[in-house]
C-alpha cells in the first residue's frame, strides 16, 4: 500500500471519528458522548447514540443555539470501565468538552464520575442511571434515563394491570443492576399482595432454556425480565417453549418494540407480551415523536425505535442545558445550568424532565405497553415516580 | 423427559461445534479459537439470506436459504484456508492458533459493523412437537438438532472410513510429509478440513439461533464447543460428540438442580478435572498430545 493511500485511509478514519470536530470554531459548544458501540450491549446503545446524533444534526441545521453550533466528540467504551475513563479524559483534555453525555452501563460510570468530579465536568447519563443522581445527589452527575431501582418499583405498581394475583417471577442476569432491579421489583409486588420467585443466571449466558424451565416450574402468574434486548428475545422464546403462555413483562433496559417484535417472531406468538417504558414508542401520537420521525426520514435513519427516542430526548436535554448556560458557557456554568433545566419533551416522556441542585434525576414517568398484533399500545396513563419507596440496600 | 431432550438438543449443537474444532486440529494441529465466531457469523448470514428469500422461512424459501448458507460456508472455509492458513504451513502451530484469535476478533467486529449488533432470532422449528401432561414441551428444533448431529457425525464417519479422500485425509493427518510424498494433495485435505469445520460451525450456529437467539455475545458458544473438544480429546470425533453432551448435561443439571448462576462455571470445572487427570482428553491419544 502506498504512503498516499495509507494517509488517505488515516484521514478518512480521523474525519469519521467525530461529527465536525475538525471544523469546530471557538464559539461552538463542544460536548462529548461516550457509549458502548462495539461491546455486549452495542445493540441497545447504538440506536440511542443515533437518536442523540440525529437531534444534534437537526439542531445544527436549524442554526444551532443562537447561532452557535454543537460539536460532539463520540467515543466507544466497549462496555469497559477503563476505556470509558480513558475516553472521558481524552475528551476533556484534547477535545475540550464542556460536558459529557450518554455513558453506558452502570458498571462503567462510577470511575468516570470520580475522574470528572476532579475536573468539574458535568456528566449526563441516559441508560442506565445510577443512584448517585438521587437526593442527596453527587456533584456533576445527572441522568435523564432508566434507573434499575426505580424501574423495578414501577413494574411492581403496574402488576395489577397484568395479572390480578399469584406469583410474580423476576428474572435477571447476575449483576449489580439486575439484583437492584429484582430487589425493588420484589418489594413492590409483595406490597401489592403477590408472592415472589426469582431466577438469576450468569451474565454471559447464551442458551436460556434451563433458566426458563426453572421459571416455568414456579407456576408464575407473570414473569418479569430485567435485562437487555438479547436476553429478552432468548428468554421469551425459551419460556414459550416450556409451554408457559402467561404474561411476560419486558423492563425497558435497552429493549424496544423491535425487541418485542423479534421475541414474538422467535416465540411463534406475541400474545401476552408487555413492555414498561420510560419513553414513548414511535407509534405513540406525540408532537415530539413527529419531529423525531421527520428528522429520521430526512437524515436516513431507518425504523427509529424507543431507543432512538431515548437518545433524542437526551439531545433535547443537552440543547436546553446549553441554552441556559449561554454564549460564554464553561464547565462550571453548564453544571449550574443543568440544575435548573425543566424540559418539556413534547410527549416523549410522561412529563417534564426536571433537575434541581439536590436532585439530579427528578421525577420519572413510566408507561405499560401491550403488544397487539404488530405494535405496542399503551395501557392506561403514565405513572409518576418521585422517589424510591424502598431502601436501596 | 423435557430436561433430557433439552440436554440432547443443546449437546448436539456443542458436539457439532466440537466436531469442527477436532477436524481442523486433526488435519493441521491448529486449535481454532474462532469457531464460535464462525458459527454465529454463519447464523447471521443464514438470517440475512432468509430475509432475501422470503419473510417466512418455510418450504422453498427455507431450502434456498439453506443452499445459500451451505454454499457460503463452503466458500468461506476455502477463503480462510487460502488467505490465512496456507501461508502459515510449516510455521509453529501456535502462530496459526494466534491467527485464529485475530480472525475471531475480526469476525465479531463484522457482526457489529454489518448487523449493527442487533439481536435476532431464526424463527424456524419453534412449534411444539410434543407436550407433556405435567407441563413442558419439546419443539421441532430440538428434534432437528439431534437428527442433524447424528447425520453429520455419521456422514463424517463414513467419509473417513470408506472413501478414498477420507482415507487420504487420515493419512495426511497422521503424517503430512509422508502423505505428500505419496502424491496426496495435502493442500486439498487442509482446505477440506476448513470447509467441513466452517460448515459444521454454521450448522451449529443456525440450530443455536433457532432455539435461542443471536447477538455478538452468542459467540460465547465457541467456548462451550472448545471445552467439549478438550474434554473429549482434540483428535477424536467420538470424543467431540461425548464432550458436547457432557458439557450440555453439566450446564443444564447445574442450572436446574444446584444454582442457575453456577451453570456456566461447572463445565469448566469438569474441564479442569479432565485436563489434570487425563490431559489428552477422554478419547484423545497421548501420542497426539506429545506432538503438540
Amino acid at each position: 500500500m502506498t504512503k498516499t493511500k495509507m494517509a488517505g485511509i488515516a484521514f478518512a478514519i480521523l474525519a469519521a471519528g467525530s461529527l465536525v470536530s475538525a471544523s469546530a470554531r471557538a464559539q461552538d459548544y463542544k460536548i462529548g458522548y461516550i457509549t458502548d458501540l462495539s461491546g455486549p450491549l452495542a445493540g441497545s446503545y447504538t440506536p440511542t447514540w443515533q437518536g442523540f446524533e440525529l437531534y444534534i444534526k437537526a439542531l445544527n441545521d436549524r442554526g444551532g443555539i443562537n447561532g452557535h453550533k454543537i460539536v460532539v466528540s463520540i467515543d466507544d467504551d466497549g462496555l469497559r470501565a477503563d476505556r470509558a475513563v480513558a475516553a472521558a479524559k481524552k475528551q476533556v483534555e484534547s477535545n475540550e468538552v464542556l460536558g459529557i453525555f450518554g455513558l453506558s452501563l452502570s458498571s462503567t460510570q462510577a470511575p468516570v464520575i470520580a475522574e470528572m468530579q476532579k475536573v468539574g465536568v458535568p456528566l449526563v447519563s441516559t441508560f442506565s442511571a445510577i443512584l448517585a443522581a438521587l437526593p442527596p445527589a453527587k456533584a456533576n452527575y445527572y441522568s435523564t434515563g432508566v434507573m434499575f431501582e426505580v424501574a423495578g418499583e414501577a413494574i411492581g405498581t403496574f402488576s395489577k394491570k397484568v395479572a390480578p394475583s399469584g406469583k410474580v417471577v423476576g428474572m435477571t442476569f447476575d449483576s449489580v443492576g439486575g439484583r437492584a432491579a429484582i430487589l425493588h421489583n420484589k418489594l413492590a409486588v409483595e406490597k401489592e399482595g403477590y408472592t415472589w420467585g426469582e431466577v438469576l443466571f450468569p451474565v454471559r449466558t447464551a442458551d436460556f432454556t434451563p433458566f426458563a424451565q426453572t421459571a416455568a416450574e414456579m407456576k408464575p402468574a407473570m414473569v418479569v425480565g430485567h435485562y437487555g434486548a438479547e436476553q429478552n428475545i432468548g428468554i421469551i422464546a425459551a419460556l414459550r417453549g416450556t409451554g408457559y403462555t402467561g404474561p411476560y413483562v419486558i423492563a425497558s433496559y435497552g429493549a424496544s418494540e423491535d425487541t418485542v417484535k423479534q421475541a414474538a417472531a422467535q416465540a411463534g406468538s406475541g400474545d401476552n407480551l408487555y413492555m414498561i417504558s420510560r419513553y414513548a414508542v414511535p407509534t405513540d401520537d406525540a408532537p415530539g415523536m413527529a419531529d423525531l420521525i421527520a428528522a429520521a426520514k430526512k437524515y436516513g435513519v431507518v425504523n427509529p425505535t424507543s431507543m432512538h427516542v431515548t437518545g433524542w430526548v437526551l439531545g433535547m436535554f443537552a440543547e436546553e442545558a446549553l441554552k441556559k448556560c449561554g454564549a460564554n458557557c464553561t464547565r462550571e456554568s453548564l453544571d449550574k445550568a443543568i440544575q435548573g433545566v425543566k424540559l418539556d419533551t413534547k410527549g416523549l416522556t410522561g412529563g417534564s424532565i426536571e433537575m434541581s441542585a439536590g436532585n439530579h434525576y427528578g421525577p420519572t414517568y413510566w408507561r405499560l405497553y401491550h403488544w397487539e398484533k404488530d405494535k405496542l399500545v399503551g395501557v392506561g396513563d403514565w405513572l409518576k415516580e418521585t422517589d424510591l419507596a424502598f431502601p436501596t440496600n | 423427559m423435557e430436561l433430557f431432550v433439552s440436554i440432547l438438543a443443546l449437546g448436539s449443537i456443542y458436539a457439532l461445534l466440537a466436531g469442527g474444532i477436532v477436524i481442523v486440529y486433526k488435519a493441521s494441529r491448529v486449535v481454532n479459537f474462532a469457531h464460535g465466531e464462525l458459527a454465529i457469523v454463519g447464523a447471521y448470514v443464514f438470517h440475512s439470506a432468509g430475509f432475501l428469500t422470503g419473510a417466512t422461512l418455510t418450504g422453498p424459501s427455507l431450502l434456498v436459504t439453506i443452499a445459500i448458507s451451505a454454499a457460503g460456508s463452503t466458500l468461506f472455509g476455502v477463503v480462510i484456508y487460502l488467505s490465512l492458513m496456507r501461508r502459515l504451513l510449516g510455521r509453529p502451530t501456535f502462530v496459526a492458533a494466534m491467527v485464529t484469535i485475530g480472525l475471531a476478533i475480526i469476525l465479531k467486529a463484522g457482526i457489529v459493523v454489518i448487523w449493527q449488533s442487533r439481536s435476532v432470532g431464526i424463527a424456524i422449528g419453534r412449534q411444539p412437537l410434543y407436550s407433556f401432561a405435567g407441563g413442558g414441551r419439546i419443539a421441532w428444533i430440538d428434534l432437528v438438532s439431534i437428527v442433524a448431529c447424528v447425520l453429520m457425525f455419521a456422514a463424517l464417519a463414513v467419509f473417513f472410513q470408506y472413501t478414498p479422500l477420507g482415507r487420504q485425509f487420515r493419512g495426511a493427518a497422521e503424517n503430512p510429509l509422508l502423505a505428500a510424498q505419496r502424491q496426496v494433495n495435502v493442500n486439498l485435505i487442509l482446505a477440506l478440513a476448513w470447509v467441513l469445520a466452517v460448515f459444521s460451525a454454521t450448522l451449529a450456529g443456525v440450530l443455536f439461533g433457532s432455539r435461542s437467539m443471536l447477538s455478538p455475545q452468542s459467540t460465547i458458544i465457541g467456548l462451550s464447543g472448545l471445552t467439549a473438544a478438550l474434554v473429549g480429546g482434540l483428535d477424536s470425533l467420538r470424543g467431540a460428540a461425548l464432550g458436547g453432551f457432557l458439557v450440555a448435561a453439566a450446564t443444564y443439571l447445574t442450572a436446574r438442580l444446584i444454582s442457575p448462576t453456577l451453570a456456566e462455571t461447572v463445565p469448566f470445572l469438569i474441564l479442569l478435572v479432565v485436563m489434570t487427570w487425563r490431559p489428552w482428553g477422554l478419547f484423545g491419544t497421548l501420542e497426539e498430545l506429545n506432538r503438540v
